[in-house]
C-alpha cells in the first residue's frame, strides 16, 4: 500500500513541476515527463510485486476531526486501477510533443498539473471505501477533468462543451450522492460495507439513482450528450485519458454499487442489459452518421460502453438466475472489455490527434490517402479499427466473445429473460457489423484512396514520441489477441470473492482461453501460409502500375470519391427515424443551373430530445421568475433575512 | 486421416460446383453452357497472369484478398463434411468462424476502398450494409441450434449426441431455418436476387465492383476464397436437409459430395427463374430471415422445456 501512495505522490509533484518552471518551456515539459513516468511505473509495480501487496490493503485518515477518510482495495479496485497507470503513462509521452507550442506555457502548465490531479483522483475513485472519501475524489476528477476539455477556451464550441460537461457531471454526481443518502438514512453509517444491510426495496431504489448518476459519467444513452461534445473540444490525449480510462469509472460505479448491495433481483439486470443494448447500438449508429472524427470515436465509446453493459446486464442476470457460468463469463467479458477499450480507444484518439496535428481539420471528408504519407499513424489506426470492430484475431473479440458465451449460456431459461438474451446476441450481432462498417468508412475515407484537399495531401508522419505510444498499444491489441488466456484470467480475477453465487471452474476458464488462442493463432497461420503461396505465385511475374480503372471514365478525380456521407448514408437512413438525417440540397435546374450544394447531417435523438423535452422548457419555465433577480442589494438582503426566518420558524414548531 | 483427406479434397473440388450453377442456368436458357470445369480453367488462367496495381492503393489492398481466401479456408476446417469429424473443434467455434468471415469483408471492403473509385466504393456501402444484416440472421440461426442442442460448433451441430434432424422434436422449425439460410447464402455469396455476378453495368453490382481492379493471382485468391464460402453455406444447408447417418459408415462422403450439388442446382434454378431485386428490396429480403429464424427461437419455448 505505500508504494501505492508513494506512487500517487510522485505523480502529484510531476503536476505541480512544470506550474514552477513554466518560463522554460523545455525543462517543465522535461521535469514533467520523467517525474509522472516515474510515479506510474511505481504505481504499476505496485500493482503487480507481490511484497507490495496492495489487494486487501485499507486505510483511512481522519478529516475535520469528526470524519475519516476510508480506502481500500480489493479485486475489483485492481482490475480498475491497470488501465489508468497503463493508458495515462502513454498519453504523458503523447502530450509531450503534442504541446508544442511555446506561447501556451502556462496554460499548458496548468493542463498537465490537472492530468495528474485527474490520474490521481481516479486512482483514489477506485480504492475510496466510504460515502466521504468517494465524493471528494469523484468530485475531484470531475473538476479537473472539466479544466482540461477547457484548454482551448477561447474558442465558442470548447466553452459550449465545457459546460454541457461540467452540467452533466454534476447532475449526475447529485444523483449518485442522492443514492448514497438513502442508504446512508437506512444504514446510519458512511461505510461502504454496511450497505448490504439496506431492505431488499430501498436497494433497487438505490440501484437506479446510482446507475444514472453513474450513467451519465459513463455515456450511456441517453445521458451521453455531452461526450460527442467534450471529446472533439478537448486536446487528443486528454480525449483519450477520458474515453479510455475516465469514462471506466462509471463503470466501476455501477458494478462496485451492484456488489456492495448484493441484491439478487432480475430487474437490476433486466435493465442494465436494455440500457446496454440500446446505447450499443445508437451509439454506433450515431457514430456512423457523424463524420467529425473525434466525434464519431466519441459515440464509438457511447458503443463500447454499451457492450460492457451488455455483459455486466448478463452477469447480473446470471446472478439472478443463480447461474454461475452465465454470471461469470458475464462480469468477465464485461471488465476484459473495459480494459480492451482503454487500449484501443486510446490508440485511435491518438491517431486521430496525430492526423488532426498533420493536416489540421477533422472531418473526415476532407481527407484521404494518409496511410501513405503516415505509415505508422495509419498502419497503428488500421489494428486499432479492427480491434474495436472486435474482429479477431485483435483484442476486442476476446472481451465480445466473453460476453458471447454468457449470452448463449443464459439461452437454456424461459420467458422474458430468452428474449431479452435473443435481443442481446442479435445487437451484439449488429453493434459487431456496424461497427466494421463505421471502421472500414474511417479508414477508408481517411488513410486509403487519394487525399481530397491540399492539407490532406501535404501531411507527413508525425514525430516519434508521437508515434511511440500507439505502436505500443496496438502491439497490446494483437498480443490480447493471440495471447488471451491470461488475459481472461485477469479479468475474471478482477471479481474474485465478489460473486454471491460461487466462482466459475477454473478447468472452464482455461478451456476457453486456450480454444480462443488457438482459433486466432490458427488464423494466423493459415493467413500467412497463403501469404507465402501469394509470394510464390508473383515469382518471375510482371507487375505494372496503372491508374484505378475508371469503368471507361479517363478523367476521375480525387473529389468523385465516396465520401463518408454517401457511404453511411444508407445504413443511416434505414435507422430512421432513430436517426434524424437532414438533408439540403440545391440541384442543376434549367439551362443556366447555378452552384450545386449538398448538405446532410444526421442529429442525435437524445440530444432533440433533451433540448426540446426538457432544456427549452425549464427555460421558459425558468424565465418567469427572472424578476426576482433585479439587481438591488437591498433587497437581496431581504431575502436572506426571509429565508432564514422561515427555516427557523419550520424547525423550531 | 479422415479429416485431412475429406478437407484436401473439399479444396480440390470447390471450383467445381459453381459451374454446375452456370449449366442450370444455360441449360434454362437453352444454350449449351460453358464446360463444368470453367471455374478450374478461369483460375489456372489468373494464375499464369501478373499484375496491374493502381497507384492509388497501398498494402491494405493486397491485404484484401489473402484475408478473405484465409477466413474462407479456415472455416471449412472446422466443418464436419460429410459426416467426417473436422480437424478442429471446440465448444463457440461458430462465433469464432462468423468473425473471421466478418474480418474477411473488413479487408475486401477497405481494399475496395483503397482504390478511389467511386464505383468501387458504392459496391463497398452495399456489402458492408447487407452483410451486417446477413450477420444477424446467421447469428439467430445459432440462437435456435443452441436451443435445440445446447452446443456452439458444428461438429456438435451434426455429429454430436444431440445432433440436429429434421424428425427431432423440434425439427419442424429447421424448414424456417433451410429457407432462412438460403436466403442468407444469396446474400453472403452474392448471388441473384440479392447481386447478379454476371451483370455487365458496375452502378448494379454489389460483389463485382469491389473486386475491379485485382488481376491475375490476387483475383484467383479472391475466387478461390468465394468459391469456398459458398461450399461451406451450401455444406451446411445440405447437412441439415440431410444429415450424417452413421449406419451407412464412409458412404456418408460420396452421398455428401454429390447431394451437395443440389444446392447448386437451387441456386441456379433461383437465378434462372428471377431477377435481381432493387437496391432498397435487398433490406428487406435479408431481414426476412432475420424475421423467420427470431420466430422460429421464439417458438423453441413451447417446443423446448
Amino acid at each position: 500500500m505505500n508504494i501505492f501512495l508513494l506512487s500517487l505522490a510522485i505523480i502529484i509533484v510531476g503536476g505541480t513541476l512544470p506550474l514552477v518552471t513554466c518560463r522554460n518551456m523545455a525543462v517543465a515539459k522535461g521535469l514533467y515527463l520523467g517525474v509522472t513516468l516515474l510515479g506510474c511505473i511505481t504505481g504499476l509495480t505496485a500493482l503487480f510485486s507481490t511484497s507490495a501487496n496492495l489487494l486487501g490493503a485499507t486505510w483511512s485518515w481522519s478529516w475535520l476531526h469528526s470524519f475519516s477518510l476510508a480506502f481500500a482495495c480489493d479485486a475489483l479496485s485492481f482490475f480498475f486501477l491497470m488501465p489508468i497507470f497503463l493508458i495515462c503513462p502513454l498519453a504523458v509521452i503523447y502530450s509531450f510533443a503534442y504541446f508544442d507550442k511555446e506561447e501556451n506555457s502556462l496554460r499548458t502548465a496548468v493542463s498537465f498539473f490537472c492530468t495528474n490531479v485527474l490520474i490521481v483522483a481516479m486512482a483514489l475513485v477506485t480504492v475510496a471505501a466510504n460515502i466521504l472519501s468517494f465524493a471528494l475524489v469523484w468530485e475531484i476528477m470531475s473538476l479537473s477533468s472539466y479544466i482540461l476539455v477547457m484548454y482551448n477556451y477561447e474558442k465558442a464550441d470548447t466553452r459550449k462543451a465545457g459546460y454541457l460537461y461540467f452540467l452533466f457531471a454534476q447532475a449526475g454526481a447529485m444523483l449518485i450522492f442522492a443514492a448514497f443518502g438513502v442508504a446512508f438514512s437506512h444504514t446510519g453509517s458512511l461505510q461502504f460495507s454496511e450497505f448490504a444491510a439496506i431492505p431488499a426495496e430501498a436497494k433497487l431504489f438505490v440501484f437506479f439513482l446510482a446507475f444514472l448518476g453513474f450513467a451519465s459519467k459513463a455515456g450511456v444513452f441517453p445521458l451521453h450528450v455531452w461526450l460527442p461534445h467534450a471529446h472533439p473540444a478537448a486536446p487528443s490525449h486528454i480525449s483519450a485519458i477520458m474515453s479510455g480510462v475516465m469514462i471506466k469509472m462509471g463503470i466501476y460505479g455501477i458494478l462496485r454499487v451492484y456488489f456492495l448491495l448484493a441484491s439478487s433481483d432480475l430487474l437490476i439486470g433486466q435493465v442494465v442489459l436494455v440500457f446496454g443494448m440500446v446505447s450499443g447500438v445508437l451509439g454506433v449508429l450515431y457514430a456512423l452518421g457523424k463524420h467529425n472524427l473525434k466525434k464519431l470515436l466519441a459515440y464509438h465509446s457511447v458503443e463500447n460502453i454499451g457492450i460492457i453493459l451488455i455483459g455486466a446486464g448478463l452477469g447480473m442476470i446470471g446472478v439472478a438466475k443463480g447461474d454461475v457460468a452465465m454470471a461469470g463469463f458475464g462480469f468477465a467479458g464485461s471488465l476484459l472489455h473495459v480494459f480492451n477499450h482503454s487500449v484501443f480507444k486510446s490508440l485511435l484518439f491518438f491517431g486521430a490527434g496525430a492526423v488532426i496535428k498533420k493536416t489540421g481539420t477533422s472531418h473526415v471528408d476532407e481527407l484521404g490517402g494518409l496511410m501513405k504519407r503516415m505509415p505508422i499513424t495509419g498502419r497503428t489506426f488500421l489494428i486499432g479499427s479492427v480491434s474495436i470492430s472486435g474482429l479477431p484475431p485483435f483484442s476486442g473479440f476476446v472481451s465480445e466473445f466473453l460476453v458471447y458465451f454468457s449470452a448463449f449460456n443464459g439461452l437454456k431459461h424461459n420467458h422474458a429473460t430468452l428474449l431479452l438474451i435473443i435481443l442481446a446476441i442479435i445487437s451484439l450481432t449488429v453493434i459487431g457489423g456496424l461497427a466494421s462498417f463505421c471502421f472500414t468508412k474511417v479508414v477508408g475515407v481517411v488513410f486509403l484512396g487519394e487525399p481530397r484537399t491540399d492539407r490532406a495531401a501535404q501531411a507527413g508522419e508525425v514525430s516519434r514520441l508521437l508515434t511511440l505510444p500507439m505502436a505500443i498499444l496496438a502491439a497490446l491489441c494483437l498480443a490480447i489477441g493471440v495471447f488471451p488466456q491470461s488475459f481472461i484470467h485477469l479479468a475474471f480475477a478482477g471479481f474474485t470473492g465478489l460473486l454471491q453465487i460461487g466462482s466459475v471452474d477454473a478447468a472452464m476458464i482455461d478451456t476457453v482461453g486456450t480454444n480462443l488462442a488457438l482459433g486466432s493463432r490458427l488464423f494466423l497461420l493459415i493467413f500467412f501460409t497463403v501469404l507465402l503461396f501469394r509470394k510464390l505465385l508473383y515469382r518471375n511475374k510482371v507487375i505494372a502500375k496503372g491508374p484505378t480503372w475508371g469503368c471507361g471514365f479517363t478523367r476521375g478525380t480525387a473529389r468523385m470519391q465516396y465520401t463518408g456521407t454517401s457511404y453511411a448514408r444508407s445504413v443511416v437512413s434505414f435507422f430512421r427515424p432513430f436517426a434524424i438525417v437532414r438533408e439540403s440540397k440545391v440541384q442543376l435546374v434549367k439551362i443556366f443551373p447555378g452552384k450545386t450544394e449538398f448538405h446532410s447531417r444526421v442529429d442525435d435523438i437524445a440530444e432533440v430530445g433533451m433540448q426540446h423535452g426538457l432544456a427549452l422548457p425549464l427555460l421558459t419555465l425558468l424565465g418567469k421568475f427572472r424578476w426576482i433577480q433585479h439587481g438591488k442589494v437591498q433587497l437581496y438582503i431581504g431575502y436572506i433575512i426571509l429565508a432564514i426566518s422561515v427555516i427557523l420558524l419550520v424547525s423550531f414548531i | 486421416m479422415e479429416s485431412f483427406c475429406t478437407i484436401a479434397l473439399a479444396f480440390l473440388l470447390a471450383p467445381l460446383y459453381p459451374g454446375i450453377i452456370l449449366k442450370v442456368k444455360a441449360l434454362f436458357a437453352g444454350k449449351k453452357g460453358p464446360p463444368l470445369l470453367i471455374k478450374y480453367y478461369t483460375l489456372l488462367k489468373l494464375l499464369h497472369k501478373g499484375s496491374v496495381y493502381s497507384t492509388s492503393t497501398t498494402f491494405v489492398f493486397r491485404l484484401g484478398p489473402l484475408v478473405s481466401c484465409a477466413g474462407a479456408m479456415m472455416i471449412l476446417l472446422f466443418f464436419p463434411l460429410g459426416g467426417i469429424s473436422p480437424i478442429f473443434s471446440f465448444h463457440g467455434d461458430v462465433i469464432v468462424l462468423f468473425y473471421i468471415l466478418g474480418i474477411g469483408r473488413f479487408f475486401t471492403i477497405s481494399a475496395a476502398l483503397d482504390t478511389a473509385s467511386p464505383f468501387e466504393g458504392m459496391g463497398a456501402a452495399r456489402e458492408a450494409f447487407f452483410g451486417t444484416l446477413a450477420e444477424a440472421s446467421i447469428f439467430a440461426i445459432l440462437i435456435l441450434f443452441y436451443r435445440m442442442t445446447g452446443a456452439l460448433s458444428f461438429s456438435d451441430y451434426f455429429i454430436g449426441a444431440k445432433s440436429i434432424s429434421l424428425d427431432g422434436t423440434a425439427g419442424a422449425l429447421l424448414l424456417l431455418v433451410i429457407v432462412s439460410l438460403f436466403m442468407v447464402l444469396l446474400t453472403e455469396n452474392s448471388r441473384v436476387p440479392v447481386d447478379d455476378p454476371a451483370t455487365h453495368l458496375e452502378l448494379t453490382m454489389i460483389h463485382e465492383v469491389m473486386i475491379l481492379d485485382h488481376s491475375g493471382p490476387d483475383l484467383a485468391l479472391i475466387e478461390l476464397g468465394s468459391f469456398y464460402k459458398l461450399f461451406f453455406y451450401s455444406a451446411f444447408i445440405f447437412l441439415i436437409v440431410c444429415p450424417f447417418n452413421a449406419a451407412w459408415g464412409l458412404f456418408n462422403l460420396p452421398v455428401f459430395f454429390v447431394g451437395i450439388s443440389l444446392v447448386y442446382v437451387a441456386i441456379g434454378l433461383v437465378e434462372s427463374g428471377m431477377a435481381r431485386f432493387k437496391m432498397n428490396l435487398v433490406p428487406k429480403f435479408v431481414l426476412t430471415s432475420l424475421i423467420l429464424v427470431s420466430f422460429a427461437a421464439i417458438l423453441t419455448m413451447e417446443f423446448i422445456k
